[in-house]
């Protein structure tokens, strides 16, 4: 048990380490490790500058993959359904609505990650409310609450979309399209410590997200205080998505695949599968940036495009699989 | 000695009342038996007893502790819940649902040690079913879950088991096996057992003590003979009813047609 999870967690990280490379040196421009370390002159300091920006971008597509494979993962146990989505609970809306809105209301762009955080959160705990009955959280109105507020939020956000314009337009499909481009140093900074606590609070979660796989009627009667468990579950999901959102915009799929695709790796023990997940998690969106880097250099992509035409074939290759 | 009690337990889902006042008394070591017509609370009871559904009234006393006082934690160390089933979305192995049980005893539910397994595998062994440890327990029929949630109860430990309609709706040859599974380990671990069952022949075979639910409350409690009368049983179940014994002597259950 304990090796075949050292063996596991081995295999993700070295994945996200090729990943890593991969990130770090493909793109518009090829970055030549020699050039870099010993290079004298222009070549020299080409080789630094591209570094010094996509250091930045390649950490901050690790926190972000990270961040979403894992409150999907972790959501998929609390909610016993394989089909949960960080992005179903009305989270990503609420975030691209509130930066949309500090938008339009003239605010700094530096304070759009600070208003998509405020929307997720004030989106989860509406959801969260909403989803309340009888003075417990109920989990089949969770998943409803959530897709009621993302159908609002989408259709907020269209109506804002249609009133705006120039910047204001291209700095709103940043936000529902997702992208990587504005990474710096500092947010990836600003993002690390949310990710960290809240992904340590999902890991020490792990043995009770086991009992909620199996129900949350098992959970209970195994002793665990299941409101109590759901809402911390919720919140630290939450704060995952909208942190990751705050940063990188709405970028789909990794939260929904990188789950399935590792459950069907190292099977569905909380304590493994939440890990590996976020590893996996954070590897993919890597690669997937690479690629919409360099596929088209140097135009770029939407990275959200991106892991959308690569997760719905491999989505499709799973199901076809278990057939 | 009673070993648990309930008095006046309210319980509701929403706005839909599901208990509206239950006394019981079970005394240690005694198998008790829950029967009502559908939509009498009887799972429901059993779910407040396991500390699923909050209780909105009323009190249960375990040793004569309140219960909604007591971790937990510490219930389920006590009090085991087997389910008439559950649904198993994502796959897993039968030994792994097994070892759950014993997650209450464990610091942050974890729950693989080698004492665990080794208590888990001996829980298997004795409900026959230690061939399916490593299988996936969302393939398993009917009656192997059935009886891979029963080692579950063992593997916890508890001294009071709950049981769903343990033998519902398995072929009869897997619910004689069932049952005497059930009937030998209540009396090797001496544990006290409350079943809901629809089976009135079955609860006067098997149960020390019937408690006979109508619309959320106890309509009767006591030993099977003086409960399953055919008055109680009209007033239950709205079925006229008449009372045989075979050739065994034991009392069978006839009904004869809905009561008017």
């Amino acid at each position: 048990m304990t090796r075949g999870r050292a063996g596991a967690l081995a295999v993700a990280a070295a994945l996200l380490l090729l990943s890593l490379a991969l990130g770090f040196l493909a793109g518009g421009v090829r970055l030549s490790l020699p050039d870099l370390f010993s290079g004298q002159g222009p070549a020299g300091e080409t080789a630094r500058l591209i570094a010094s920006l996509r250091f930045p971008r390649v950490l901050l597509a690790a926190l972000v993959g990270g961040c979403l494979a894992l409150a999907g993962a972790a959501l998929q146990a609390l909610l016993k359904n394989p089909l949960a989505d960080p992005f179903l609970l009305g989270t990503s809306g609420g975030a691209a609505t509130g930066a949309a809105l500090a938008v339009m209301a003239g605010l700094s762009p530096f304070l759009s990650p600070a208003a998509a955080f405020a929307g997720a959160v004030v989106a989860s705990l509406g959801v969260a409310a909403m989803a309340r009955r009888g003075g417990r959280l109920d989990l089949q109105r969770l998943l409803l609450a959530g897709l009621i507020a993302n159908a609002f939020f989408s259709a907020l956000l269209l109506l804002v979309f249609s009133v705006v314009s120039g910047e204001a337009a291209r700095t709103m499909i940043f936000w529902m399209m997702g992208s990587l481009a504005d990474a710096t140093p500092g947010r990836a900074l600003v993002l690390l410590p949310y990710a960290a606590a809240a992904g340590a609070v999902l890991l020490l979660s792990a043995s009770r997200l086991n009992l909620f796989a199996v129900g949350e009627e098992n959970a209970a009667a195994l002793g665990v205080d299941t409101e109590k468990s759901k809402g911390i579950v919720f919140l630290a999901a939450s704060l995952l998505t909208g942190a990751a959102v705050a940063f990188a915009g709405v970028i789909g799929f990794v939260g929904l695949l990188v789950p399935h695709a590792a459950r069907s790796a190292v099977g569905n023990d909380q304590r493994v599968l939440l890990p590996v997940s976020a590893i996996a998690g954070a590897a993919l969106l890597v690669a997937a940036d690479a690629l919409a880097r360099s596929l088209f250099a140097p135009a770029e992509l939407p990275i959200g495009a991106v892991t959308a035409a690569v997760g719905a074939p491999l989505f499709a290759w799973m199901l076809l699989r278990n057939r | 000695m009673t070993i648990l009690r309930a008095r006046g337990l309210e319980a509701s889902y929403g706005p839909t009342p599901a208990l509206a006042g239950v006394d019981a008394d079970v005394e240690k070591g005694e198998i008790a038996a829950v029967l009502g017509e559908n939509g009498s609370g009887k799972s429901t009871l059993l779910k407040v007893l396991a500390r699923i559904v909050p209780a909105s009234a009323g009190e249960v006393r375990l040793d004569d502790r309140p219960l909604a006082s007591m971790p937990r934690r510490e219930t389920a160390r006590r009090i085991a819940y087997v389910p008439q089933s559950v649904d198993l979305v994502f796959p897993i192995r039968a030994l792994d649902l097994v070892l759950q049980g014993r997650a209450p005893h464990n610091r942050g539910f974890a729950s693989d040690s080698p004492e665990d397994r080794r208590r888990a595998l001996e829980a298997m062994r004795a409900c026959d079913v230690e061939s399916l440890a490593e299988r996936d327990a969302s393939a398993l029929s009917g009656g192997e879950q059935r009886r891979v949630f029963l080692a579950r109860a063992l593997a916890q430990d508890a001294d009071v088991w709950l049981l769903d309609e343990p033998a519902s709706g398995l072929d009869p040859r897997h619910r004689l096996e069932l049952l005497e599974i059930l009937a030998r380990a209540h009396r090797e671990r001496r544990a006290t057992i409350l079943l809901v069952t629809h089976e009135i022949d079955l609860a006067a075979d098997l149960a020390d003590r019937v408690l006979l639910l109508r619309s959320g409350r106890t309509l009767a409690q006591g030993p099977p003979a003086e409960v399953l009368t055919p008055e109680n049983l009209r007033r239950a179940f709205s079925v006229e009813s008449r009372i045989e014994v075979d050739s065994a002597g034991r009392r069978r259950w006839v009904p004869v047609a809905p009561a008017r």
